[in-house]
């Protein structure tokens, strides 16, 4: 996906206002910087933070958020929570998080989990696009003013496909997403500003679901990423497991199995696990008694240090990110000058004094934990609109990325932790006579083996002009956009033919659910989509008109055909400049396609025909 | 698959070819050509515009990186100066492999007590190859700038090895 053009003619009086969201596992929201000062939105009741959480209700409603939180011990089985743990995975990669949740997830036909809701199926996608909508709704209120630019953050260990399905819920949001964010990146940021000195500093971010660990250097508003780590599967979540265990322990046996099955009560105890956490962080021990009607009571007695030895080897799994992050970024531990905590479960003590005395100085607790992620993309927000040129982030790629070689071997064609933008450029070609399309499969990972990587998906080069085996040089470059998404792009170096690539991702959305999907919103956002169809039309019509002329330079065709290829393209040409909308210009489009359809062949084998007669003159 | 080389970073960097450079300084024009053409700053209006805003942004990002370590900058200058010379040179002197594989071994089999003194050695001896690398490029041989760079490599797995056994 390219990114979304910045949208013309704004408002000079009015600043381009940019949301900053932290779209987290459990809870989300929003912040904009206006002037110099980042403030997180609130709602009409004061809070800022906004549950993670979507509620089906039976009668066909849809809640979100606080209200959503409320219904989940009614309706169990029909509140989704934690949807970012399945986010741009596949329903293999989901299984061990689905087997913990209270509502049902299944396996669509592309093996992509898909939350069951009665006969409905929904992809994480449209979930956390009704959370982002939300997110967007409350900040629309505090502000009184629409918005429909953001930048959300991700984990840092986010790799390409769950980076891509979260643009994609954006899209599905109504919200161009100018900006993927690191989560901690955006962190850094909000200290930062908030009076952090030039240094080095370490972001250890362990969130509900997520943990992140990143190594930056500040300097002169530069903010620069030496290298991140983490886990996207460790987060205050996994404590709370482990608590609802010692709970459920406490029952007879054959209660405790019946309990694995029912959503209700499993929810019931989660929630009861959670509070016992929380109230772990203060005292030395808590007590509880959880009433399970006819399964008994669950009565427990758990004190800081039997908490403290079931979650240490978590916490020690935090601290092995920690090392390798201080290693990949080629500092000692001693250069870092502050350490900065983020998320939720940093408030845990064990999680504070082990990583204390791992570091060997106590941490920075000036920034807020749970808002300093959504002030940074606020902030990063701000700089995108164009309002801030004094500040630059330069962040990192969190995984290598390769191309699957001969024997499943992963050649690495971009390694982990090189600062994105990046890209390289390597040279392909066809092994039998009039081949006209090539395989590529990418992975991502660290592992040499392509069965142990994560397959990003297909990409095809098609459209290669046939010529013996060896001969087409297709030049295919890999570059990783800012937000740490690979685009590949691809050039036959002796026509100069651009060959097409045909994406098929192995995860996510593809392209056309894309599509069906937003079209399928079009009862709840009606100019959302209509906005968004209208920019998208205008891409494609603008992409045609330059397609088209190029290919004219190229070709050789008749005088009569190039009139009334010329005259088609022109008339798209007027169509833009005088700003149609999408209907005329999608005509305008079509009419275009019918009039190159039938020469489109002659346009290329014309191309191919010239350029094989200049290499023959050649040699 | 053939890689296509990345442009010259001493020319993304408008930097003299040399193998010298002031880290601080290299640093300084990094920032302040990030500053100039990252996308952050360069959000383009034209879609095509903002492939090439993150195109240049990549180079320079990437330049950067081969800059700022001394060993992929003195491969990225034989290769510039001499195109090929690098996949020219792979044989090694016989008496030199040799060297280096008895470190090797050596390295296979040291006890804990001859690690630190092993690290020492194969300091010492990667100071030393870039030493003659620097003397060969001086001398504009860069053939053999690019064997003794491929030599390093020995040095540098067998240090790498002795770490990961530390």
């Amino acid at each position: 996906m390219t990114d979304s053009p910045v949208t013309k003619g704004d408002d000079a009086r009015e600043p381009r206002l940019v949301l900053g969201i932290d779209l987290g596992t459990t809870n989300s929201l929003a912040a904009i910087r206006a002037g110099s000062e980042a403030r997180v939105l609130r709602n009409q009741q004061g809070e800022a933070l906004i549950p993670s959480v979507v509620c089906y209700q039976p009668d066909g409603k849809t809640s979100v958020g606080s209200a959503a939180k409320a219904l989940r011990l009614e309706h169990p089985d029909r509140t989704v929570s934690s949807i970012k743990r399945l986010i741009g995975k596949s329903f293999a990669d989901a299984e061990p998080d689905v087997a913990k949740l209270p509502f049902a997830v299944v396996a669509s036909e592309r093996n992509l989990p898909r939350v069951a809701i009665g006969d409905d199926r929904h992809s994480p996608e449209e979930v956390s696009s009704l959370i982002l909508r939300e997110v967007r709704r409350t900040a629309e209120l505090a502000v009184g003013r629409s918005l429909h630019e953001a930048v959300i953050t991700v984990p840092a260990w986010f790799d390409d496909t769950e980076r891509q399905a979260t643009k994609d819920a954006a899209a599905l949001a109504g919200l161009d997403c100018l900006r993927i964010l690191n989560e901690p990146t955006a962190a850094a940021l909000a200290y930062g500003i908030d009076g952090g000195k030039d240094g080095t500093v370490l972001v250890y971010d362990l969130g509900g679901g997520t943990f992140d660990v990143s190594v930056l250097r500040i300097q002169d508003g530069v903010f620069r990423v030496l290298s991140t780590a983490g886990d996207t599967h460790l987060g205050g979540d996994d404590f709370d497991a482990l608590l609802a265990q010692r709970i459920l322990a406490t029952l007879p046996e054959r209660a405790r199995d019946s309990v694995n099955e029912d959503p209700y009560v499993l929810q019931a105890v989660n929630q009861a696990a959670e509070s016992l956490k929380i109230r772990l962080s203060e005292a030395e021990s808590a007590e509880l008694e959880l009433d399970l009607g006819d399964r008994g009571i669950a009565k427990v007695t758990v004190t800081r240090p039997e908490f403290e030895a079931a979650i240490a080897p978590l916490v020690q799994r935090t601290l092995d990110c920690v090392q390798r992050a201080i290693a990949d970024a080629g500092v000692g531990l001693d250069a870092v000058g502050d350490i900065v905590l983020v998320g939720g479960s940093t408030r845990v003590p064990l999680v504070r004094s082990r990583l204390e005395s791992f570091c060997g100085k106590p941490p920075h607790t000036h920034v807020d934990p749970d808002q300093a992620v959504a002030l940074g993309a606020a902030i990063q927000a701000d700089v995108l609109a164009g309002n801030d040129r004094s500040l630059l982030l330069l962040d990192v790629i969190p995984l290598s990325l390769g191309i699957e070689t001969l024997g499943g071997a992963v050649q690495k064609l971009i390694l982990r932790n090189s600062t994105i933008p990046t890209s390289v450029t390597e040279e392909f070609s066809t092994g039998v006579d009039g081949q006209t399309s090539v395989d590529l499969r990418i992975f991502q990972g660290e592992r040499e083996l392509a069965q142990n990587c994560r397959q990003l998906g297909n990409f095809q080069l098609a459209g290669i002009p046939p010529m013996p085996a060896g001969l087409p040089r297709i030049a295919v470059t890999f570059l990783v956009d800012a937000d740490g998404v690979l685009r590949v792009t691809a050039r036959e170096q002796r026509t100069e033919v651009q060959a097409g690539i045909q994406v098929s991702p192995s995860f996510g959305l593809t392209r056309d659910e894309v599509r069906r999907m937003m079209l399928e919103s079009l009862e709840h956002a009606q100019d959302d989509f209509l906005a968004r169809e209208a920019i998208e039309q205008r891409q494609k019509a603008e992409a045609m008109v330059r397609g088209t002329r190029q290919a004219l330079e190229l070709a050789e065709l008749p005088p009569d055909q190039i009139y009334s290829v010329h005259k088609a393209v022109k008339a798209l040409d007027r169509l833009l400049a005088d700003n149609a909308d999408a209907k005329a210009l999608n005509a305008g489009c079509e009419e275009l396609t019918k009039v190159t359809a039938t020469i489109a062949d002659d346009v290329i084998s014309s191309a191919v025909t010239k350029a094989l007669r200049e290499e023959q003159e050649n040699s | 698959m053939i890689h296509i080389p990345a442009p010259d970073p001493f020319a993304v960097f408008s930097l003299p070819r040399q193998l010298e450079l002031d880290d601080t300084a290299l640093e300084r024009k990094y920032l302040e050509l990030s500053r100039d053409c990252h996308p952050d700053h360069n959000r383009a209006a034209d879609t095509d515009d903002c492939a090439a805003v993150l195109q240049r942004a990549a180079e320079i990002n990437d330049a950067f990186a081969v800059l700022k370590d001394p060993w992929q900058r003195a491969r990225a200058l034989i290769e510039a100066e001499s195109p090929g010379a690098l996949d020219r040179n792979k044989k090694l002197d016989p008496m030199f492999l040799a060297e280096a594989l008895e470190l090797a071994e050596e390295v296979a089999f040291a006890k804990d007590e001859a690690i630190a003194p092993l690290r020492e050695r194969l300091g010492a001896a990667l100071a030393q190859d870039f030493a003659a690398v620097a003397a060969a490029i001086a001398a504009d041989d860069y053939d053999g700038a690019a064997r003794r760079v491929h030599g390093s490599h020995y040095h540098q797995k067998a240090l790498a090895d002795l770490e990961a056994r530390a």
